[in-house]
């Protein structure tokens, strides 16, 4: 019923499709067949469905579907669009900054963001701005050493 | 969610409109993040929502105006008021309540006109603005009115607002001096939600405090001025010994509530620890 036709650019193409104003932005990512922003905790604490909407991260699980309208959404699936990992998700890799990996992609969007606000961060302002992105395997000091790799990667 | 319809108004005079007194099916919308968690819970579930995105910009502004107040348009994102210069200036304590509330992502989109009007007592923006003396812009289908933030909230949940009335600003007086802090408690995890909450400011004269405004929030059913406590600080030197007793006074004045946060009793305590807390904090920070 009411689906709405939405226009927006999705990893940097335009797209166009129609989705109902009570569907959130990850049921929108996974008609297009992205599964990099996973639905959680469904309540904005976790940051797996973490996804950037005009260049700043929100909680896709709490985020309107429809607003996107006439915007830019970026997902986890754009970092190594060009074949390449990005230097952040080099750094996660090379300091087994997970396990299972459900998280990861979340951590790894929310760690572009904190690199693009604090270039050289310290372990402070690492804790603090990754503060609503849980780990349930706990691999929380390899996610700090890995967000330093990067920052020292592309300084 | 269940379905329901999205109108995005594209001014204030029509989102007012397509308000309606009388349902309560129908509400506005401005970052969504607080709603949703009512929605996907199945504790509200709307026939309408009216977004107001379209009429963001003229409404998101933050300014310094009148001789030092500030003027925050109350579809600023909370992101904006951690980040912005003004607030950092005039009102450091809002900037750094900032921080500690929620998250980036969720900062990013709530919006502080939503933050105000949701009644929920655990928000962290209600104490502080209230301590602060701010005052909240209100339209209507008829009237624009203004009242003092502290006057917003009737219960739990609950404001004085009426269905088809919007927030559009709030304007927090210069400090002029006063000292302010806001300390909050988590009981599980850091950027949970509060068990308690505490603002604190006051006005010092030859070593003595005056004027303290004292509000407590998320132990309690709505944001509340502990009066007992004010009138133990008004007039004293903020020592221990002032201090104790005016955290005693709030600890037996205070009528917390016991959820997931924490029981009543152990609010009482943690009141009558982080009231003097605050006060130090005060004390400290605006040396």
């Amino acid at each position: 019923m009411n689906a709405r036709a939405i226009n927006f650019t999705l990893n940097g193409e335009p797209v166009s499709t129609a989705i109902e104003p009570h569907r959130n932005l990850v049921e929108l990512l996974q008609r297009f067949d992205l599964f990099g922003a996973r639905e959680s905790c469904g309540q904005g604490l976790c940051g797996c469905c973490t996804v950037l909407v005009d260049g700043k991260a929100v909680s896709g699980c709490l985020y309107f579907a429809v607003w996107v309208d006439g915007k830019s959404v970026t997902t986890v699936e754009a970092l190594d669009a060009d074949g390449q990992l990005s230097p952040v998700q080099q750094a996660f890799i090379d300091a087994g900054a997970f396990q299972c990996g459900y998280c990861t992609p979340g951590f790894i969007l929310m760690s572009h963001q904190l690199l693009k606000e604090h270039p050289n961060p310290s372990d402070d302002d690492i804790r603090h701005y990754l503060s609503g992105n849980l780990c349930r395997c706990a691999a929380y000091p390899e996610i700090i050493e890995a967000v330093k790799m990067a920052a020292k990667a592309t300084a | 969610m269940t379905p329901f319809e999205m109108v995005e108004p594209t001014s204030l005079k029509e989102a007012v409109s397509l308000l309606d007194p009388q349902e309560p099916t129908i509400r506005p919308v401005a970052g969504g993040t607080a709603l949703m968690l009512m929605m996907k819970a199945g504790v509200f579930q709307p026939t309408r929502l009216v977004c107001l995105h379209k009429i963001e910009p003229e409404h998101a502004r933050i300014a310094v105006v009148d001789g030092g107040a500030l003027r925050i348009g109350a579809m600023a994102t909370l992101s904006q008021l951690e980040h912005d210069a003004n607030v950092a200036k005039h009102q450091p304590v809002l900037a750094r309540a900032m921080r500690t509330l929620s998250n980036v992502r969720v900062r990013n989109v709530a919006r502080v006109g939503g933050a105000l009007a949701h009644g929920d007592p655990h928000m962290d923006l209600p104490p502080v603005l209230t301590a602060l003396g701010a005052r909240i812009s209100i339209s209507g289908p008829k009237q624009n009115r203004e009242m003092l933030l502290e006057e917003l909230y009737s219960g739990y949940y609950e404001t004085v607002l009426e269905k088809n009335e919007l927030i559009t600003a709030v304007t927090v007086p210069p400090l002029s001096g006063r000292k302010a802090a806001y300390v909050k408690v988590t009981s599980r995890t850091a950027d949970d939600w509060p068990s308690l909450g505490v603002a604190v400011s006051f006005a010092l004269k030859d070593g003595t405090i005056r004027d303290p405004m004292v509000v407590v929030s998320a132990a309690t059913e709505k944001v509340t001025r502990m009066r007992t406590a004010e009138q133990t600080l008004q007039g004293a030197a903020p020592d221990d010994a002032t201090l104790r007793r005016a955290g005693d006074a709030a600890a037996e004045e205070v009528e917390s509530l016991s959820d997931a946060h924490g029981s009543a009793p152990y609010k009482r305590e943690l009141l009558r620890v982080y009231l003097r807390r605050a006060v130090r904090q005060a004390l400290d920070e605006n040396a």
